[in-house]
């Protein structure tokens, strides 16, 4: 008899575990929170990792000198891409069509002085000129003041591991 | 206890299968209720498998011999611990006990993203559910139902296998156990990506990090088995090339190679195709393992089930993974493409490569010896085994090349290396490598293999210890701290990193420990009490035995240990002349299963080497349990095993260099993405938006 009891209780307290979302209305979120990283920020995140090991394996000579700076400015400038492309899809809204999130990051490039008039490729905040057509940069704004005084040509400081 | 939790196996399928259902509909639909009944549902099957886990081991402690199970692998004089192993000393239990863990495992995911990776969960939810189900089915309809009654109920059973009965059984099972089962969430994380067309970056952090504790697990669950077949099995090896040894080590080699491509995809974008095929293989590899232990078609010490309706089943699961598997990738084929492409041999991605390569190499070898009993039995009515001779030709040269990759690797730079750096980074390590080989020579080893091994496992241990080294300075010159600090930050800046390199420490270890193998030396002789036996050691000594004597022991005696009889014999050991302690080694039959003698071995072990001795034979057993003064007689085999301790202590430094790997740190969030310190500060965005 306990053993039926129990049994009976074990059923229905699964049962109505597992139904009560849908007879009450309670549901489960099926979309990115606000706190997670979109796939942009991860791209950037990305890309700065890679930066840190570029910059560990030069401080370990394991990278000549050239090939640091090639493999930095790339690095850079796909960070910084993916940055822009974050701001312009915040700014835009996700909703925002590809084309016209490409304009606001070549704008907001163009704006800075890192995007190259000439070819439209990003570069480093600091290039003076472009690292892919060779044009030179920063006809723009480039006092680098910032609202936030974090000033536009802070050192870039190698950062081991 | 016992009859609910086998009410609650039933009441399990039903609810997986719900849940299953559930969560691809909500997928499909985007119905946020639905996906919370079915995340319900993977809680409320852990549950219930945890009630009928916890039936099983009730039925075990209470000596319910009426369930077949419990009579097949208990008796009323098991110890209670090994009977509370019970859940997992025989087939039907450690199915159960397989989809326990899988539950435990599906729950923490389930639990730790219910507000993260929103998109994923319907299809993760959905496969884990798929894989719940599929084991339930499993243990209620192919005839390994661990609650079958047997239609009376037997005065005794029947025991547990002798050999099993060591402390490892309580360990080595459920950590290899884990490790296969933690496997199963990144491969959900990958058919969800491939079902949500979400193959951002996202899934391969989360992949990596769940592949990272599988491969902790299976590393572990590997070494203890090793370091228990030492002790207990009595052959004075550690690894025989067993199919069910084989069938572990293939989920470590295709998981290895993955936390290795893993890394190409991270920083250059490439391999996607070949990621996600590993994840699936390596989620095959762990079905097929649990598949050869536990369906008994391949013999093996280890295996003891024998029906094939089980092997079947499995066969259809292992093709449908992959029928599923292969129509994803394409399906998703043209977003999978690469980002990049290799741009020079000399750069880190090709090594990583060449690894994966290499293992996948390993692995095919030992999958090959280990199904080719079958597949030529099956094909040509001729069974063909091979043995350990088959496996060490094959693997040995491959696994040096292996070792030379984790020390040529990490110095490499991404995307391409400069000969003058290459030969700036490896001169020295080179160099220490030469000398170790030299030495040695001139120390009078001569075993080709060995010596390449002990050469290369001092070149990637100077090139691991020169990259901490660096790394140190490196962060002590830029940061102004003291090396010990500097040393610290360095690796908890990126685990990932340095945790990897102690790893492959660990694994040079290892491999040092694996090529003692070669210079160990064996002798077997018959003493009678006060003779002495003179053992060389490879390493230049000589170890003294003096059999002392022997001692018996009836039924009674030892309560504790249950032996129904046992003779042990005493050794006195000198290492050159000084005293170095005593050895016993026994033979010995447990009560209620006197028909299955086992051999209990002793071993002193010394940084460079084990003298281990086993009592081979006593001429006259009865004679000698009977105490008669004339047959004392006892032939030993002794054993010296250079550097098979070191063995041991690779796996702990591996262990470690785990756990620094996979120490989570922060959580991933918007708020941790780094400090661009090294990247150049830009106009920010609001400019764009002003304009």
């Amino acid at each position: 008899m306990t053993l039926i009891i129990g049994a009976v209780l074990l059923v229905t307290a699964v049962v109505v575990y597992l139904v009560q979302p849908m007879a009450s209305g309670l549901y489960a979120s099926l979309s990115r929170e606000e706190d997670e990283p979109t796939e942009l920020e991860s791209r950037r995140r990305v890309a700065l990792l890679a930066l840190r090991d570029v910059e560990y394996d030069r401080a370990t000579g394991k990278l000549g000198q050239e090939d640091y700076r090639t493999l930095r400015r790339e690095l850079a400038a796909e960070a910084l891409d993916a940055l822009a492309a974050a701001e312009a899809e915040t700014s835009l809204g996700a909703d925002a069509s590809p084309v016209e999130r490409e304009i606001a990051r070549l704008r907001s490039g163009l704006e800075s002085g890192s995007t190259c008039g000439a070819c439209g490729s990003a570069n480093e905040a600091t290039s003076r000129f472009c690292a892919y057509c060779g044009s030179p940069l920063g006809t723009a704004v480039r006092s680098g003041a910032s609202p936030d005084g974090s000033g536009g040509d802070r050192a870039a400081r190698p950062e081991p591991a | 206890m016992n009859i609910l939790g086998e009410l609650a196996l039933w009441i399990a399928l039903p609810v997986a299968i719900w849940g299953t259902v559930l969560a691809f509909v909500a997928g499909a639909r985007q119905r946020g209720d639905l996906q919370l009944s079915a995340e319900r549902s993977i809680y409320a099957v852990f549950f219930l498998t945890a009630l009928a886990s916890l039936g099983i081991i009730d039925s075990f402690l209470n000596d319910r011999f009426e369930y077949l199970y419990v009579a097949s692998y208990s008796n009323r004089e098991l110890q209670t611990y090994y009977k509370f192993a019970g859940l997992w000393s025989g087939q039907r239990g450690s199915l159960l006990f397989w989809l326990l863990f899988l539950m435990l495992f599906s729950t923490i995911a389930v639990w730790s993203n219910r507000r993260r990776n929103r998109e994923f969960m319907p299809y993760v939810v959905g496969v884990l559910g798929s894989i719940a189900s599929f084991f339930l089915i499993v243990l209620l309809f192919a005839d390994v139902n661990p609650y079958e009654r047997l239609g009376f109920t037997p005065a005794n059973g029947q025991g547990l296998n002798p050999q099993l009965q060591n402390y490892w059984m309580t360990i080595h099972p459920p950590t290899l156990y884990l490790g296969f089962t933690a496997f199963t969430v990144p491969f959900a994380f990958a058919i969800a990506a491939l079902l949500s067309g979400r193959l951002d970056s996202r899934w391969i952090t989360l992949t990596r990090r769940w592949t990272l504790l599988s491969w902790f697990f299976l590393s572990n669950g590997i070494v203890f088995g090793m370091r228990w077949a030492y002790e207990e099995l009595g052959w004075g090896g550690y690894w025989f090339w067993d199919p069910v040894e084989n069938a572990s080590l293939l989920p470590w080699l295709s998981a290895t190679a993955f936390l290795h491509s893993v890394q190409i995809q991270e920083n250059r974008g490439m391999l996607k195709v070949w990621n996600m095929s590993l994840v699936i293989l390596t989620f095959l590899l762990t079905i097929f393992a649990t598949f050869l232990t536990r369906s008994g078609l391949i013999e093996s010490v280890h295996s003891f089930a024998q029906e094939l309706r089980i092997a079947y089943i499995f066969l259809g699961f292992m093709s449908a993974i992959i029928a599923v598997g292969v129509v994803l990738v394409l399906w998703r084929l043209p977003r999978l493409r690469s980002e990049n492409q290799i741009e020079s041999f000399f750069s880190r991605e090709s090594a990583f490569l060449f690894n994966n390569l290499i293992l996948l190499g390993v692995l095919f070898a030992v999958w090959w010896g280990t199904m080719l009993p079958l597949l030529s039995e099956g094909l040509t009515g001729e069974k063909i085994t091979v043995g350990p001779p088959f496996f060490n030709a094959v693997n040995i040269p491959i696994g040096l090349a292996l070792l030379a990759l984790t020390g040529i690797g990490p110095v490499i730079a991404w995307r391409r290396a400069s000969k003058r750096n290459l030969k700036k980074n490896f001169t020295l390590p080179v160099l220490a490598g030469l000398a170790a080989a030299a030495t040695l020579w001139v120390a009078g080893a001569r075993h080709g293999m060995a010596l390449a091994t002990f050469a290369i496992a001092a070149f990637v241990m100077s090139v691991i210890v020169i990259e901490f080294f660096k790394g140190t300075r490196a962060r002590a010159h830029i940061e102004q701290e003291r090396w010990p600090r500097a040393f610290v930050h360095l690796i908890g800046r990126n685990r990932r990193r340095w945790g990897g390199y102690i790893v492959h420490a660990g694994v040079v270890v290892m491999f040092a420990g694996f090529a003692g193998e070669a210079f160990k030396s064996e002798l077997r002789q018959t003493l009678d009490p006060g003779e002495v036996a003179t053992v060389p050691s490879p390493i230049g000594h000589t170890y003294t035995l003096t059999y002392e004597g022997m001692s018996t022991t009836l039924a009674g005696a030892n309560p504790i240990e249950n032996v129904a009889w046992q003779v042990e014999a005493l050794l006195r050991v000198e290492k050159e002349g000084r005293p170095a302690g005593t050895l016993t080694t026994a033979r010995r039959a447990l009560v209620a299963q006197e028909d299955v003698p086992t051999t209990e071995v002793d071993f002193r072990s010394s940084f460079l080497e084990d003298l281990y001795v086993i009592l081979s034979d006593v001429a006259d057993l009865r004679g000698a349990l009977a105490n008669e003064p004339e047959a004392q007689t006892v032939t030993f085999t002794f054993l010296v095993n250079p550097l098979v301790g070191w063995i041991w202590y690779g796996g702990m430094i591996v262990a470690l260099g785990g756990l620094i790997a996979m120490w989570p740190g922060a959580p991933a969030g918007r708020a941790r993405v780094p400090e661009p310190a090294a990247l150049p500060a830009r106009a920010p965005a609001t400019a764009v938006t002003a304009s």
